[in-house]
């Protein structure tokens, strides 16, 4: 398979301090990366440098290279090229103060869809496969923020996917949820996988041997290992990896 | 006794808030007592709508109707002009600028809002009257234009920080959520950020035209305080506010001058209560 | 929101009751309120009477005529100066209240109408003047002056200034004359805006207390009759009463004066009180009439 992205080298310091270091790996096309590690290991700082989140962070400083379809994001794409091609997911499922056609039609709009027939296809298209159009179709008008916490997690998926991305970027996106919603999210990831490269930070290292094509371990801002999840949950190549999986620290 | 505590704290609380309200209703008894007392030797119809002001003649003539527009056009101006300022520099301080800038527009702004009326009042004779005489080539640059331009300067600093705030406050995750989606910064501010915060937007407005209406000093130096009926901006004209301040002094009690200035109080906070029902009305609006 | 209203509106009421109910008279010391135009001068006198009398300490605050009448009326000051004679309606406050007011004439105020350096018009009779600021002649074409509208200026109404100039040129004499200031007469809240604004608008007329004449305005002739004689105003013009625009300077007691208020009174009077007048550059009583 194709490398999508590929990372070399980066380090990232916030305001002095140092929470990704050295960093260097591939993701490849149509996988899901599932990433791992304790709370303070540089994960959600990585994945904001993938679609340059980090930029509003004006005390961030960031070194070394991220190169989609083998474009280096920093220096040869603006922020809003890159955000649009890298999704984000986050944690806490914000639906923007707007109805729920609203917020899917949001990013399509922004970047020059005006048809309302286009937008009523778009919206449709990306409730279904948020697997969430069965359940608000009787009311796209209605405020976006009414919805349940896993009604609106997927609601922000299926806004990501109006953008038509090319990369989804989940930032522990279940951390909030009952169990049921979270099948249904994990669910939608694996139906996207077609057509999206995934990368999915999580706290549930369940939840990445569920999704994850290959899982990624990291541990105070180093990538400790990163392989097949068969192989990385089964017979880890690092002590790192293997004491934290069984639990015995983070 | 812990509990006693409790209890008595709770009910000071209670009186406190009970008195705001006594406040307001005892301010407007005494509003009404005298002010109502005109229309026993005025019919109101000439009061609200008669276009001479003329307390000093014999029988009085007390028609506010130009004292009225006058206050309108000021007003109106003012608003005009600070609302949009105000908005831009409260997404600039908010969302734009750099930290060091924004710590030093925000210590300017509320350096403008601490200049006292009557040295916005006197730099604006000395400096705005003379520029607004010689741009627009008038007689006289005592014009409501020069009032409403220093009272957009009073009311500037309101909505500024009250925007401001509504701005900062709304979640960051907004923010980024749109430009997530790749969203110009720009697209974020217009299409989330200004909706997401417009009740605080609308209260700051509604604030900024409530110290505009209110502003007595600045008005009565600078818009030449003339009882005409304002054709242009660019006339002087006589709001109600001034007219009370400059004329209460030299009134003799219990003539009907005295009681038309009551009056006119009286509409001035009939107009300032409804100013805040609307306020009200479109936050609650907001909030459903 | 309904707190702003609430400090909007209590503000607002507060602040036209103030000027009303006046300062309270603190004991054992004179209390004296009224005129704005009157205020630098009693302060004067107020200083230097200090001065011989320590034991005594008077307090000047302005406010205007009417406040200071009115407090006088209500019993919190002791002397009410007013640049302008007290309302029969006030006379009859004055009387309910069981108060005797005594009247007395302290010094003079001569007004000068100014105009814009450059305007040709030197002279203008009261039934010009009256024609210019009733809003009846409109261009100073009419009046011998160039071909421009006339930019009338006035004190505003909480000034006996306004009153005196209605009364007494407006009106000539006739004081409850049918004439008013035209709606379109600017009101100007102090003196000093309209040396300002008569300084820098070449189509202004205004006028103002003798002691603001300067070099950035012209004083205009003024007779009473139609054709002359047209005197400039001077404090020399004033004394002699040549000159036609002139008003006393009044203090007003709830009572025939005793003791220090009288002691005061005496030494306003005196030579020593209308050299002071002098110096504040208003214009002093002259010989006894």
């Amino acid at each position: 398979m194709v490398d999508k992205i590929v990372v070399e080298n980066l380090s990232i310091d916030y305001g002095g301090v140092r929470v990704l270091k050295d960093m260097s790996l591939s993701v490849k096309e149509h996988e899901i990366l599932g990433v791992i590690g304790p709370a303070n290991s540089g994960k959600t700082s990585f994945l904001r440098a993938l679609n340059r989140l980090n930029d509003l962070d004006i005390s961030s400083r960031l070194s070394g290279s991220i190169r989609l379809n083998g474009k280096d994001i920093n220096r040869e794409m603006d922020a809003e090229e890159v955000r649009k091609k890298v999704a984000m997911v986050f944690a806490l499922p914000i639906p923007l103060p707007m109805s729920i056609f609203d917020n899917i039609a949001y990013g399509p709009r922004r970047h020059g869809v005006k048809k309302k027939k286009k937008l009523e296809e778009i919206v449709e298209q990306s409730l279904k496969a948020a697997f969430l159009w069965e359940e608000v179709k009787d009311r796209l008008s209605s405020s976006g923020m009414k919805l349940s916490g896993g009604q609106q997690q997927r609601l922000c998926i299926a806004r990501t996917l109006a953008v038509e991305p090319e990369v989804i970027l989940y930032d522990e996106p279940c951390s909030g949820l009952d169990p049921i919603s979270t099948a249904k999210v994990e669910d939608a990831m694996r139906e996207l996988k077609n057509r999206y490269t995934q990368i999915l930070v999580t706290n549930n290292v369940k939840q990445a041997a569920r999704v994850g094509d290959r899982v990624a371990f990291f541990l105070m801002g180093e990538l400790v290992e990163i392989g097949e999840a068969g192989q990385l949950f089964t017979a880890p190549k690092d002590k790192r990896t293997e004491d934290y999986l069984t639990g015995r620290f983070g | 006794m812990r509990r006693f505590k409790e209890f008595l704290i709770e009910k000071i609380i209670l009186l406190n808030g009970f008195a705001c309200i006594l406040f307001v209703i005892l301010i407007f008894f005494f509003l009404a007592k005298d002010g109502l007392t005109l229309f026993k030797t005025v019919s109101p119809w000439h009061f609200l709508f008669g276009t001479l002001w003329n307390p000093l003649a014999e029988p009085p003539q007390v028609g506010i109707l130009p004292l009225f527009l006058g206050s309108l056009i000021v007003t109106l101006g003012a608003t005009v002009i600070s609302v949009p300022l105000g908005m831009a520099c409260a997404i600039f301080i908010g969302e734009i600028a750099p930290r060091w800038i924004r710590e030093l527009l925000k210590a300017g702004v509320e350096l403008l809002a601490a200049i006292p009326s009557i040295v916005i009042g006197f730099i604006g004779m000395t400096m705005l009257g003379p520029i607004v005489k010689n741009l627009f080539h008038l007689p006289t640059g005592l014009t409501a234009l020069t009032g409403s331009l220093a009272l957009a300067f009073m009311a500037i600093p309101t909505i500024v920080s009250i925007m401001e705030d509504a701005i900062s406050s709304v979640p960051r995750s907004y923010k980024e959520g749109s430009l997530a989606l790749g969203a110009t910064h720009w697209q974020t501010i217009h299409r989330v950020i200004i909706p997401a915060a417009s009740s605080g937007i609308v209260a700051a407005v509604m604030l900024g035209i409530g110290r505009v209406i209110g502003e007595t000093m600045a008005v009565m130096m600078l818009t030449g305080n003339a009882s005409v009926l304002p054709k242009t901006i660019l006339e002087p004209v006589r709001t109600m506010t001034a007219t009370i301040a400059a004329e209460m002094g030299e009134t003799v009690r219990g003539s009907e001058h005295y009681f038309a200035l009551f009056a006119l109080g009286l509409v001035l906070f009939v107009i300032t209560f409804f100013i805040n029902l609307a306020a009200d009305a479109a936050l609650h609006q907001k909030q459903k | 929101m309904k707190t702003k209203v609430m400090v909007c509106s209590f503000l607002f009421f507060i602040g036209i009751l103030v000027p009303l109910t006046g300062a309270i008279a603190a004991e054992g010391s004179i209390q004296i309120k009224g005129s704005d135009t009157m205020v630098n001068l009693g302060q004067a006198w107020a200083e230097e009477f200090m001065a011989e009398n320590s034991q005594v300490s008077l307090a000047v605050t302005g406010g205007g005529s009417g406040t200071g009448i009115a407090a006088l009326i209500n019993g919190t000051c002791d002397i009410a100066e007013a640049s302008r004679d007290m309302k029969p309606q006030e006379w009859e406050q004055a009387k309910k209240s069981g108060h005797d007011v005594h009247e007395f004439k302290v010094a003079v105020d001569a007004l000068a109408v100014v105009v814009h350096p450059s305007n040709p018009v030197k002279e203008l009779t009261f039934d010009q003047l009256s024609g210019i600021f009733t809003g009846k002649i409109i261009n100073w074409n009419e009046v011998g002056g160039k071909d421009q509208k006339i930019l009338v200026l006035s004190r505003d109404r909480n000034s006996g200034t306004h009153v005196y100039f209605l009364e007494h040129v407006l009106r000539k004499g006739n004081e409850k004359g049918p004439e008013q200031y035209a709606p379109a007469t600017l009101m100007l809240p102090s003196t000093q805006a309209i040396i300002d604004e008569v300084s820098q608008s070449d189509s202004a007329i205004g006028y103002v207390g003798l002691g603001y004449v300067s070099p950035k305005v012209k004083t205009v002739a003024a007779s009473k009759m139609n054709g002359g004689p047209f005197v400039q105003p001077s404090k020399a013009a004033a004394m002699d009463k040549t000159y036609p625009i002139a008003r006393p300077l009044l203090f007003y007691t709830a009572q025939a004066p005793q003791g220090s208020v009288k002691a005061f009174l005496d030494f306003v009077l005196s030579a020593k009180g209308q050299e002071i007048v002098e110096t504040m550059d208003f214009v002093p009583l002259g010989k006894k009439e």
